[in-house]
């Protein structure tokens, strides 16, 4: 990665955006040894020296967001990125990038928002182009805690009451439906892609989950739903769609247990992960 | 006539809910009077239950009725002892009722005008080519359309004309459907289409613009894609080109023009979804555009409309550089964003290529702007990833109708600031 100018350039004509002038601002509170920096494809915003691009922030925002997803085990409460407020990133000698950001989120649900907003600040580190980047992140509620376990367990009960379709499937299906009696199903496929895209999100590659192509087994005759599915995920800025098979257990309120095989589609390496909520603990190989 | 009989025969049916499995139409030859007296008879026998569609009449008349399945060997025992003639008109008048609904049903997926035609559903290509000439059709004076050339695997490459007369005017070139899996911007095209021929002589912008310009508008740019996402995979992103050498079908048809050609932003490998192919214009949906353009010479907008992320984009994408005329593009873009948000509040974010959305070499605005054509645009439409490129159907018209505000905007820049 090339290094950022240490010598600004000359100012731009026209009035900054506010947002620069407030990254010119915390990048200059930036900690002494530690280089301000814009990792990533492209400069930074122009007339900024070394600024991250505006990408960045959104990258780490997201997975800040996969990773709480992930962590709160909630299929009820998964929260979508609304808007990067402000942020900073440096990179160390060792290229790893650190980023501290602010950002606002909402609820996922289905169709349009209900326009509440949640604040959640986040410190994002990437190690150089790797994955699994370490997230430490806090988010004021958009949703009662007392609710959301409501929420949580009226769908734990209407999942212990489905059948899911077994097999092959699209969810949505290809006019983007998805059957309202099958959401249970979407919303904890959710959640265990969160694992998944967190995981797998770097500075430059971020995820979203496009659909459900297969319910290998959904189980709920014991206590916890044991789910094992498959789901693209779409991928940016390759614009691969990865096929992942994921198998979670999940019960309201205790943490998340899911494991995954992605195939990697014409690169040697695969990649799969194993987790139980609590610690966060060494990546495991794991093949189905 | 029949016909006429069938269908309310059909709505008893649905509303009696009855059933007409074994139900005989019979055709009765009444020679003279005292025949016809006999027929009349047997009308007047009601648990028969029979149903003249035709009834008695003057001798020679054909007398048609519907003969229930039980009344049926007493009927025709009752004309054969009177020597009265009948022929089995309708052997089984459910069968008949069950292939009439259902060609009735297959009816209904084909318009009969643009203005039953559905803008909220998702439509195959053969409904859209459906759509082209039923436009063409119903606007001779407007709208034209062209194929600019073949796709790789033989389907026609159509292009709608918009035009109120003039020679080779100032043009706007608007494109839908490159990426196949982007189903919303194919939608919208149609829609789009529509709009056009709504507005002109109704609303001032549009008109005022189609009086100095032409509108070509290509909805289905990547037919094969096309084709392939609804028979076999909805993920379809490229072309459906075969590669010598590889066993990976498609070359990305936003990596594939010339500019900035096979450097950084584009991959080598023909099985990456951003395969930039052999070389520059090797995809014949490319290089049909490329002709176009080239041979028309005075297209002064280009704007490329893909989904999904919710951004507004202009050059460059595979350099850094900033584009000469970057700030007025970044003003008109600003403001085309901000007439999509007045509608229903949907927020794009709007720069260049590279700073916005990321690294991409050989896109087509990039090689449109190099043509000099100042006013080059790509759209991401709907949605930030909720739905992605499943967008539900119900989400057509709402992103058509906002997206429409901002190609208005760039029209009506284009047609104020000629160049």
């Amino acid at each position: 990665m090339p290094p950022a100018a240490s010598t600004p350039p000359a100012p731009r004509p026209g009035v900054p955006r506010p947002a620069a002038l407030l990254l010119a601002l915390a990048l200059s509170l930036a900690v002494p040894g530690l280089r301000a920096a814009g990792p990533g494809p492209g400069p930074g915003s122009p007339g900024v020296p070394g600024a991250p691009p505006p990408g960045l922030l959104r990258q780490a925002a997201r997975a800040a967001l996969h990773f709480l997803n992930f962590r709160a085990g909630s299929p009820s409460g998964l929260r979508v990125l609304a808007a990067v407020l402000r942020g900073r990133a440096a990179v160390d000698a060792r290229r790893t990038c650190r980023v501290d950001l602010e950002f606002t989120a909402e609820r996922y649900g289905p169709e349009v928002a209900d326009g509440r907003l949640g604040r959640c600040s986040a410190r994002v580190v990437f190690r150089h182009q790797k994955p699994r980047p370490a997230v430490n992140v806090t988010c004021t509620r958009f949703m009662e805690t007392s609710r959301r376990r409501r929420e949580d367990f009226l769908l734990y009960k209407r999942a212990k009451r489905l059948r899911a379709p077994l097999g092959a499937t699209s969810i949505p299906d290809s006019h983007g439906w998805i059957d309202p009696s099958l959401r249970p199903i979407w919303d904890l496929a959710l959640l265990g892609s969160s694992y998944v895209m967190w995981e797998r999100t770097t500075q430059t590659l971020q995820y979203y989950m496009a659909q459900l192509s297969s319910v290998n087994q959904w189980k709920t005759n014991e206590d916890a739903i044991d789910f094992d599915y498959t789901v693209l995920l779409h991928e940016f800025s390759t614009q691969e769609i990865i096929p992942c098979r994921i198998h979670l257990v999940w019960y309201p309120g205790k943490p998340l247990k899911v494991k995954y095989h992605c195939q990697e589609l014409h690169t040697a390496q695969e990649g799969s992960g194993t987790e139980e909520g609590s610690a966060v603990a060494p990546t495991q190989p794991n093949n189905f | 006539m029949r016909g006429l009989l069938l269908l309310s025969v059909l709505l008893g049916a649905v509303l009696g809910k009855e059933d007409f499995v074994g139900h005989q139409v019979l055709r009765i030859s009444a020679v003279d009077e005292a025949q016809v007296q006999k027929v009349k008879e047997l009308e007047d026998l009601e648990h028969l239950k029979l149903d003249f569609w035709r009834g008695p009449g003057r001798p020679g008349s054909p007398i048609d009725v519907r003969v229930p399945l039980p009344s049926s060997q007493a009927v025709k025992v009752f004309l054969e002892a009177h020597g009265i003639g009948y022929t089995v008109m309708i052997e089984d008048v459910q069968s008949l009722l069950d292939e009439e609904q259902e060609q009735m049903f297959a009816f209904q997926a084909w318009a009969r005008s643009t203005d039953t035609f559905n803008y909220a559903t998702y439509h195959t290509l053969e409904e859209i080519y459906g759509f082209l000439d039923l436009l063409v059709a119903e606007h001779p004076q407007l709208v034209s359309k062209l194929q600019i050339g073949n796709s790789y695997e033989g389907r026609p490459i159509y292009v709608l004309k918009f035009s109120t007369g003039g020679s080779k005017r100032p043009a706007i070139w608007i494109d839908t459907g490159i990426h196949s899996r982007e189903w919303v911007t194919q939608a919208s095209g149609v829609w789009f289409a529509k709009k056009i021929t709504q507005d002109y002589g109704q609303d001032s912008t549009l008109t005022a613009i189609l009086d100095s310009m032409d509108i070509f508008l290509e909805i289905v740019t990547n037919p094969d894609g096309f084709a392939f996402t609804h028979s076999k995979n909805r993920m379809w992103r490229k072309t459906r080109s075969l590669t010598p050498g590889s066993a990976c079908v498609g070359v990305d048809p936003n990596r594939n023009w010339d500019a900035g050609f096979g450097l950084v932003g584009a991959s080598s490998n023909p099985c990456s979804e951003t395969y930039h192919g052999k070389f520059a214009n090797s995809e014949v949906e490319v290089k049909s555009i490329v002709d176009f353009v080239k041979s028309h010479g005075n297209i002064k907008a280009f704007i490329s409309i893909h989904s999904y992320s919710q951004l507004l984009l202009y050059p460059y994408g595979y350099k850094a550089e900033a584009a000469p005329d970057q700030q007025e593009l970044d003003q008109l873009a600003k403001s085309a964003v901000t007439a999509l948000a007045s509608l229903y509040g949907t927020k794009f974010k709007y720069g260049s290529i590279i700073k916005t959305i990321y690294q991409a070499s050989g896109s087509t605005v990039d090689w449109t702007y190099s043509q000099g054509i100042k006013y080059s645009f790509t759209f991401e439409l709907r949605d930030t990833g909720r739905y992605g490129f499943l967008l539900p159907a119900s989400q057509i018209i709402p992103t058509a109708q906002e997206t429409w505000l901002a190609l208005r905007t760039i029209m009506e820049h284009t047609l104020n600031h000629p160049y």
